[in-house]
């Protein structure tokens, strides 16, 4: 009954000053609204430019022997066991390509220029990466019965005067230590963006690797593409253990944070200057909480007076300024969901798109032309998480400096 | 047993390290029933006075008691108890809540002691009722006039039977008719209920009509007559 009197009295000591009340749910509303749509297009940003990143050449997920990713030769291989593959069937995954890697010397008109080597079958490649549509005009992508004919990044290419229908040399090393010596067909040149691929990255034929190689049914690496990124730690952990159990080679089992560090490191800058945003953001709504109750505590200090003269607890008092600024805080942070999330919404369906700026974004090494938001449940409920205890703390001190007011002081302030 | 009793009550204010002797040795009685005014000029302790006997503030040394009882070291919440239910407060002006109306206002102290809605509203309008408020009840007190948001801070002040009602210059806001009309009422209500009245003036017309005065002066009484 006592409680029922407080939150009359706090709910209309919040309409008191419909213009301050209003504004104070502008700056909760506009606050969260920000909030949630920063971290929503932090979030689909990041998704975006990981499955940008993975679709390039990474996969989200490399099956290696132990040991290759550290030292990146041909000698860390494993046998292409039906076991294997019978594993990834099951598994809930979009595709997977094998491939052989290994590194070698090109040589074309004097010049030469060592490369990275991958050898990929055309078509299952396509299934896990993008790369035949990063071929440049006037070449193209491999078919199922090419053989001598190879894919040359677009730098690599220039570094050794090379162009498509150009003929190169390539000497390395096979599996079992023999000499690989090839002459090969440039067909195509891609161009991904990330430099790393276009300095360095040469593709052939599987089937011409395995035998230019020697490896004789080995292969180093199974490259595997999600169906999204949420399922990868789950499908890395069945991997794990299904492949410990079926085969006895020693495996390592990379996901694409640990394929790519430089962009989990940009992913985590990124994300701190967002928390930092969202910290200036949070302060900005917190003190006009803060400011709002203060003003309209002091405005009220003799009636609070009169109300503690004649009988009313501190407590009380405590209480009624608490719920004014629950009050104010639940109206403010649901409209900042509802706002923020329908906003978050259409730039899911409807994402930024700054083709217009794909030169400039290349230099970072991002490929990306479109921005989606996504809003998380986890974004929106710690958005309004956090917002709540804040206006809720930020209350505390001017609610309890209210309720110890001396009543003769307040009362005498006419 | 008297309501009040004052033993050599004194108080001394600090103003900025300049002692202040706002009570120098009261000593009063009041009885259950008294209409008194505590008259005096301007700075002579009056609402010292009634701020100690209402449990506001507390007496630098003496004693003061209230039915038998010394309230010189309740703690703060039995202070607060104390003022809502044995004391009615009426102050020289803006006494009520301004976002509950006239009716509300005087069921806030009796929703404070707890006591059900139906009880509630049945007391409170008839209280309203004699002071002359019947068709103002739901009015918001920026909606009332100067006079009737008295008669609704009388009428707070004595819905919940308290002991003893203290008035700090009640009328010192008021015009001449609207203060004397202010005084009949509570007036009428001592003669009719009983209800003790303890006021603080320094208004020839309120000194005339209360039936003891007391005179203060400087902090002391200077002269006490009953009529
Ligand atoms: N909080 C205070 N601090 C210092 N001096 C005070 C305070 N309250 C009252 N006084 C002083 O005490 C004396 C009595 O004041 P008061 O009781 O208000 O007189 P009255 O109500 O008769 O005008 C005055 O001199 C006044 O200045
Ligand atoms: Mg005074």
């Amino acid at each position: 009954m006592q409680e029922r009197i407080t939150t009359t009295l706090a709910w209309r000591n919040v309409w008191r000053n419909k213009r301050r009340t209003v504004l104070t749910l502008l700056t909760i509303l506009t606050g969260c609204t920000m909030i949630i749509l920063l971290n929503a297009f932090a979030k689909g940003g990041h998704d975006q430019m990981i499955e940008d990143a993975v679709a390039v050449n990474a996969g989200h997920i490399q099956i290696h022997e132990k040991g290759f990713w550290e030292n990146r030769t041909i000698d860390y291989a494993f046998k292409d066991e039906t076991d294997i593959e019978e594993i990834l069937n099951d598994l809930n995954i979009k595709s997977y390509s094998k491939r052989i890697l290994s590194a070698g010397l090109l040589s074309h008109k004097g010049n030469t220029a060592g490369a990275v080597i991958q050898g990929v079958d055309p078509e299952k490649e396509i299934t896990v990466t993008n790369i035949n549509t990063k071929i440049l005009p006037g070449g193209r992508y491999l078919k199922e019965s090419d053989l001598d004919q190879i894919l040359l990044g677009e730098t690599l290419a220039k570094n050794i005067d090379a162009e498509t229908g150009s003929k190169i040399s390539m000497i390395s090393q096979g599996f079992d230590g023999s000499i690989a010596a090839r002459q090969f067909e440039v067909v195509g040149l891609f161009r991904t963006g990330n430099s790393e691929y276009d300095n360095t990255l040469l593709i052939m034929p599987f089937k011409q690797a395995a035998e230019v190689f020697t490896m004789m049914g080995f292969i180093n690496s199974i490259v595997i593409r999600a169906d999204e990124i949420s399922s990868i730690n789950t499908i890395n952990q069945n991997l794990k253990e299904l492949l410990s159990i079926k085969s006895d080679s020693d495996f390592e089992i990379m996901g694409w944070d640990e394929l790519m560090p430089e962009l989990v490191q940009f992913i985590v800058m990124d994300d701190i200057s967002a928390y930092i945003f969202d910290f200036i953001l949070f302060m900005v709504v917190a003190f006009g909480v803060l400011n709002t109750i203060q003003m309209s505590v002091f405005e009220r200090t003799r009636e609070t007076g009169i109300m503690l003269s004649i009988g009313t607890r501190p407590s009380q008092i405590v209480k009624m300024i608490m719920f004014e600024s629950v009050i104010i805080a639940v109206i403010g942070i649901a409209l900042g969901l509802l706002i923020g999330y329908s906003l978050s919404y259409y730039f899911q369906i409807n994402p930024l798109d700054y083709s217009d700026y794909t030169k400039e974004m290349e230099v970072w090494g991002v490929s990306t032309t479109r921005w989606p938001a996504e809003a998380t449940l986890l974004n929106i409920s710690v958005t309004a998480l956090i917002t709540f205890i804040l206006s809720f703390v930020f209350t505390i001190f001017p609610a309890k400096r209210a309720s110890k007011l001396n009543p003769i002081e307040a009362i005498r302030q006419l | 047993m008297s309501i009040i009793k004052i033993e050599n009550l004194k108080k001394t204010y600090d103003s900025n390290g300049i002692a202040v002797n706002a009570l120098r040795g009261i000593n009063l009685k009041i009885e259950n029933g008294e209409f008194s005014a505590i008259a005096g000029p301007s700075g002579s302790g009056k609402t010292t006075l009634l701020n100690i006997i209402g449990g506001l503030d507390k007496p630098t040394s003496g004693t003061i008691s209230l039915s038998g009882e010394i309230i010189n070291d309740y703690n703060p919440t039995k202070l607060s108890d104390l003022r809502l239910n044995k004391i009615g407060f009426i102050f020289q002006a803006y006494n009520l809540i301004p976002v509950l109306n006239a009716i509300e206002n005087v069921e806030y102290v009796l929703l404070l002691q707890g006591i059900g809605s139906s009880e509630r509203t049945k007391r409170a309008s008839n209280i309203l009722k004699e002071v002359g408020l019947e068709k103002e009840m739901n009015r918001k007190p920026a909606k009332l006039s100067g006079g009737q948001q008295q008669r609704v801070a009388v009428a707070r002040a004595i819905v919940s039977e308290p002991e003893i009602v203290l008035a700090d210059e009640p009328t010192a806001n008021l015009d001449q008719d609207t203060g004397s009309a202010l005084l009949d009422l509570m007036h009428e209500l001592n003669k009719k209920k009983g209800i003790t009245f303890l006021f603080s003036t320094h208004d020839v017309m309120v000194m005339d009509r209360s039936e003891r005065l007391v005179y203060l002066r400087d902090g002391i009484i200077a002269e006490d007559k009953t009529k």
